[in-house]
C-alpha cells in the first residue's frame, strides 16, 4: 500500500510537471501543443548528451535542457503559431501546425540521436527501504526536484510581473490587452516557459527511465489526459491531473498487473465516463 | 457555379477516375497504383466523416476507432457467420453509426479540446478492446479473409492478385464518389447551414429552436458510418485486420487531411488525403530524411495557406 | 387578469448563494414588461430561468398555463418563448441575411430529409424564408447590410441583428437581454422606438435592463429586483414613487461614491 502511494507520488510529480507546461500554453493561446511529448524527449536527449556523454554535472545538463527548450519554444511561438493564428479563419488550424511540429521534432531527434534506447549513469546510488517502501534514492531525488520546480513555477506565476501578466492573459485576453499587458511578448514568454518545463522533466527522467526517440507521442497523450482530468488551462488542474493519473497508474499496475494493457483500458474508459459527467474536468473553464 | 459548368466538372471527374486513371495505369504498368489510389479513396471517405464533425464545430480524433470497428464487424461477419461481403459493408457502417450514437450522446456535450481528447482516447480504447476481446482474436487479428468482389469469390491467391486490385479500385472510387456527392448535397442543403449554425454558436442555435443535441448526434453518426464503411472495405482489400490496423496515428491523419484540404470546403478532405498520402509516398525516395522533409513541408504549407489548399482559389479572387 | 407568461415562486440557488428568491410576476398578452434592479440583483439569472436556459431550484414558468421551465431551450422556443442575447452572440461567419434565414428553423414544414432531397415543400420553405427574412430586415431598417458578414458589423447593427434573429422564429413572447446596454441617448431612443414597433407586430415583450430612463419610457409595467427578491411591481410612475426602489437604487449609488 505505502509502496503504491510512494510510486504514485513520484510518478505524479513528473506528470504534473509535463501537464503544467502543456496547460500553460493552452491557457495562454488556446493551442493544444501536440509536440509537447517531443519537447520532453528533446530535453531528455540534451541531458543525455551533456551529462551522459560530455560528463558535465547533472544539474548543468538539466538546466541546459530547460534553456534549449525555452529558446525553441520562443521561436515556435514567434515564427510559427503567431503567424498561423493571425492568418487562419479557424482556431483549430493550430492543431495541424502543432502536429506537423511534432513530426518535425520526431524526425530531427531520430536523425541526430538514432532510435536506440539511451541511458545515463545514475546520479545517486542506493535504495531507500523502510516503512514498507522500497524506492531508489535517485527516484526520490528526482521526485523532490520535480516538486521544487513545480513550487518555483507556482511562486513565479503568483508573485512576479511576467507571472501576473500571463495569468491575466489566460483569464481574458482582451481585457489584459486593454489593461496594457504586452500580449505578444508574454504569449511568447509563456510558450517558452511551457517548453522549458517539458525540457526539465525530460532531463530529470532521462536518469531514471532513460530516453528513447519513440516515446514523444505517448507522452503527449498522457499529458492531454492529465489536463482533461484537472481542467484545461488551469494550473491547479494540471497539478491535480498529474498526481491523479500518477496514482491511477500506480494503483492500476499493481492491482491489474496480470491483465497488462487492461489497466489503460480501465483508465481510458473511466476518463471518458468522468468527462461525460464533468465536461470541464475538475477545475477547468469551458472552452470553445 | 452554373449548372452546366457543374455537369462538366462532374463528368470530367468521373471520366478521370473511372477511365483515364485505369488507362494510365495500364499504359505505365504501375499496377501498384491501384492499391495506392484505392487507399486514398477509402481514407478520404473516412476523412469526409471527420470533416462533417468539424462542420458542427467538433474536433474529431476518433475516426480510427470506427474504421477499426467497421473492419472487425465486416471480418467477423464474413468469417464467423458467412455473411456475404456486400452485406457486411452497410452492416459495418450501421453498426458504427449505432455505436456512435450511444457513445456520442454523452461525449458530444463536450466542446473544444475536451471532445478532441476524448475521441483520441476513444481510438486507443478501440485498439485495447480489440486486443482484449475474444471475438477479435487479440493481437493475432483476423487474417485470410475471403472476399468476393463482383460475384467472384477470392481466397488469398497470388495468381489472381491483379484482378481484385482493379476490382477494389473501382469499388473504392465508386464509394468515394457517392460519399462526396452526398456530402456536397448535405452541406449545401439547409442541413449544412444548420450544422454551420452549431459550429458558430450552439446557445444561439438552440434559442432559435434547433435541437442541437439531435443534430450533433446525426452528424456524428453519419461521420462514423463513413468511417466504418471505409474500414470495412479496407479490411476486405487487405484481407486482414489487426488491432493496429487503425491507430491514433490514423485518427490524427484523418484530421490532418481535413485541415490540409481546408475546413471550409467539402472536397477538402479528398484533396488533403491525396496530397498527404502521395506526398508521403513520393518522399520515400529521400530515405531517412522522409519524415523531416514531410513535416517541414507541412509546416511551410500551414504558414502559407493556413486555411487549407483549397483556399488558394479564394486567395486569388481577393487580390 | 390571465397572463400569457407567468413566473411563480422562481428560486435559484448556486451552492449556498440564493441568486433569485421566490419571485413571481406575470406578463399579459402584448404587454411590455421590464425587470430592473441594481447590479447583482439577480436579473440575468432570472432571465435565464424564464428562457429555460437554466433550471429553477424551485418554482415554475407557465406559458399559456403550461409549465415550460424544465424544457430544453429549443422546445421552449418551439412553444413560442424566444430570447435574444447580448450583442456579440450572432452567427459570426454568416451573412446578415443568412443569419435571419437560418433562424426561420421553427417555421420549417419540410423534414431534414426533405431538405436533403430538395422536395417541393423544402423549396417552398426556403423561398418563404428568404422573403420573410427580407421583410424582417426591412422592418428593422437593416436591408442595407443584408449581404455583410456578421463579424464585420458595428455594435449597433449587431443588436438589431439579434432582434431580427429573434423575430424570425415567430415568437409569441420575445425576451430581450439588456437591449439598451452601452447605447448613447440617441441610440437608446431609436431602440425604444423599435421595441414599440415590435409590440405593434403583436409580440409580448419581457426585457431585462439596467438603463432606468429607457425602461421608464417604454414599459407598461416594471418589476424591480434587489438581492434576488422582488421589491416592487407597478407602472413606471408607481415605481418612480416607490420608497423601497428609491432606497435600493440610492443605496447602491451611495456605495458607488464611497459613502
Amino acid at each position: 500500500m505505502e509502496q503504491v502511494v510512494a510510486n504514485g507520488l513520484y510518478l505524479g510529480a513528473q506528470y504534473a510537471l509535463v501537464a503544467l507546461g502543456l496547460t500553460l500554453i493552452f491557457g495562454l493561446m488556446n493551442v493544444l501543443n501536440f509536440a509537447h511529448g517531443q519537447m520532453y524527449v528533446l530535453g531528455g536527449f540534451i541531458t543525455y548528451a551533456v551529462y551522459g556523454q560530455l560528463g558535465l554535472p547533472f544539474v548543468v545538463a538539466v538546466i541546459a535542457s530547460g534553456i534549449t527548450l525555452a529558446i525553441i519554444g520562443g521561436f515556435m511561438e514567434r515564427f510559427l503559431f503567431r503567424t498561423v493564428i493571425r492568418r487562419s479563419h479557424r482556431e483549430e488550424s493550430t492543431m495541424l501546425l502543432a502536429a506537423a511540429t511534432a513530426f518535425f521534432f520526431d524526425a530531427v531527434i531520430l536523425l541526430i540521436f538514432g532510435e536506440k534506447q539511451r541511458g545515463v549513469p545514475k546520479i545517486v546510488k542506493g535504495v531507500f527501504n523502510d516503512f514498507g517502501i522500497i524506492l531508489p534514492y535517485d527516484r526520490i531525488l528526482v521526485g523532490l526536484l520535480a516538486g521544487a520546480i513545480i513550487l518555483g513555477f507556482i511562486l513565479f506565476m503568483k508573485y512576479t510581473k511576467p507571472g501576473r501578466a500571463m495569468r491575466a492573459l489566460a483569464q481574458d485576453r482582451m481585457a489584459a490587452q486593454l489593461m496594457g499587458v504586452e500580449v505578444n511578448r508574454y504569449t511568447m514568454i509563456g510558450f517558452a516557459l511551457g517548453a522549458m518545463l517539458a525540457g526539465f522533466v525530460g532531463g530529470l527522467l532521462a536518469t531514471i527511465t532513460g530516453i528513447n526517440s519513440g516515446i514523444g507521442g505517448p507522452i503527449s497523450i498522457k499529458a492531454f489526459m492529465m489536463i482533461m482530468i484537472g481542467g484545461a488551462g488551469v494550473v491547479s488542474g494540471a497539478i491535480a491531473g498529474g498526481f491523479i493519473l500518477g496514482m491511477m497508474e500506480s494503483v492500476g499496475l499493481t492491482v491489474l498487473r496480470q491483465y497488462g494493457d487492461v489497466t489503460y483500458l480501465v483508465i481510458f474508459a473511466a476518463l471518458m465516463v468522468f468527462l461525460s459527467i464533468r465536461p470541464n474536468g475538475l477545475m477547468g473553464k469551458p472552452w470553445g | 457555379m452554373s449548372i452546366s459548368r457543374r455537369i462538366i466538372a462532374v463528368t470530367a471527374f468521373l471520366i478521370l477516375v473511372f477511365a483515364v486513371i485505369p488507362i494510365l495505369i495500364a499504359v505505365s504498368g504501375r499496377k501498384d497504383f491501384y492499391y495506392t489510389l484505392s487507399s486514398v479513396a477509402l481514407l478520404s471517405m473516412a476523412s469526409a466523416g471527420v470533416w462533417l464533425t468539424f462542420h458542427i464545430g467538433r474536433i474529431n480524433i476518433g475516426q480510427g476507432a470506427y474504421a477499426l470497428m467497421g473492419g472487425y464487424v465486416s471480418a467477423i461477419l464474413v468469417m464467423s457467420y458467412g455473411v456475404s461481403f456486400w452485406w457486411t459493408l452497410p452492416l459495418a457502417g450501421l453498426f458504427c453509426a449505432l455505436a456512435s450514437i450511444l457513445i456520442g450522446l454523452p461525449i458530444l456535450r463536450l466542446r473544444g479540446v475536451y471532445f478532441a481528447m476524448v475521441t483520441l482516447v476513444l481510438t486507443e480504447v478501440a485498439r485495447l478492446l480489440a486486443l482484449a476481446l475474444p471475438v477479435t482474436q487479440g493481437a493475432k487479428g483476423i487474417t485470410s479473409i475471403p472476399v468476393e468482389v463482383f460475384g467472384l469469390t477470392l481466397v488469398p491467391d497470388f495468381t489472381m492478385m491483379e484482378n481484385p486490385r482493379i476490382a477494389f479500385y473501382y469499388l473504392s472510387v465508386a464509394l468515394m464518389t457517392a460519399c462526396f456527392a452526398l456530402m456536397h448535397r448535405l452541406v449545401n442543403s439547409r442541413i449544412g447551414h444548420i450544422c454551420m449554425s452549431l459550429q458558430q454558436n450552439e446557445e444561439l442555435a438552440s434559442s432559435i429552436g434547433i435541437n442541437i443535441a439531435q443534430i450533433r448526434v446525426i452528424a456524428y453518426a453519419i461521420s462514423s458510418f463513413l468511417g466504418g464503411l471505409a474500414g470495412a472495405v479496407f479490411v476486405a482489400a487487405t484481407q486482414s485486420v489487426y488491432p493496429s490496423s487503425f491507430t491514433v496515428a490514423d485518427s490524427i491523419n484523418f484530421m490532418l487531411n481535413c485541415f490540409l484540404g481546408g475546413l471550409g470546403y467539402v472536397f477538402g478532405p479528398m484533396l488533403g488525403t491525396l496530397v498527404l498520402y502521395f506526398g508521403w509516398n513520393l518522399l520515400f525516395e529521400t530515405g531517412r530524411f522522409q519524415l523531416l522533409i514531410y513535416s517541414a513541408l507541412m509546416i511551410a504549407l500551414m504558414l502559407v495557406l493556413p486555411n487549407g489548399l483549397l483556399s488558394l482559389g479564394t486567395l486569388r479572387k481577393e487580390r | 387578469m390571465t397572463f400569457l407568461l407567468e413566473a411563480k415562486g422562481m428560486t435559484k440557488r448556486f451552492g449556498g448563494l440564493v441568486a433569485v428568491n421566490n419571485v413571481s410576476f406575470g406578463v399579459g398578452a402584448k404587454e411590455i414588461l421590464s425587470v430592473i434592479g441594481p447590479n447583482g440583483a439577480g436579473k440575468s439569472t432570472l432571465f435565464k430561468l424564464i428562457s429555460s436556459f437554466l433550471r429553477p431550484t424551485a418554482g415554475e414558468v407557465l406559458f399559456r398555463g403550461e409549465r415550460i421551465s424544465d424544457l430544453a431551450p429549443h422546445i421552449a422556443a418551439r412553444k413560442g418563448v424566444v430570447r435574444t442575447f447580448q450583442e456579440t452572440t450572432v452567427f459570426r461567419n454568416m451573412s446578415v441575411r443568412d443569419n435571419v434565414i437560418i433562424a426561420h428553423h421553427l417555421r420549417s414544414k419540410a423534414s431534414l430529409l426533405g431538405y436533403f432531397f430538395a422536395t417541393r415543400q423544402a423549396k417552398e420553405d426556403e423561398a418563404a424564408f428568404g422573403r420573410s427574412a427580407d421583410e424582417i430586415l426591412g422592418f428593422l431598417g437593416l436591408e442595407s447590410i443584408a449581404g455583410e458578414t456578421a463579424r464585420n458589423l458595428p455594435h449597433g447593427h449587431l443588436r438589431g441583428l439579434g432582434i431580427a434573429i429573434g423575430l424570425a422564429t415567430d415568437p409569441a413572447v420575445l425576451l430581450l437581454d439588456e437591449p439598451f446596454a452601452g447605447m448613447n441617448h440617441d441610440e437608446t431612443m431609436k431602440a425604444v422606438a423599435m421595441v414599440r414597433k415590435l409590440r405593434e407586430r403583436g409580440l409580448t415583450i419581457l426585457l431585462v435592463e439596467h438603463d432606468m430612463q429607457a425602461v421608464m419610457k417604454i414599459s407598461d409595467r416594471i418589476v424591480v429586483l434587489n438581492f434576488g427578491q422582488k421589491i416592487a411591481e407597478g407602472t413606471p410612475s408607481e415605481i418612480q414613487r416607490n420608497d423601497k426602489v428609491i432606497e435600493a437604487y440610492l443605496g447602491i449609488e451611495d456605495e458607488a461614491i464611497g459613502l
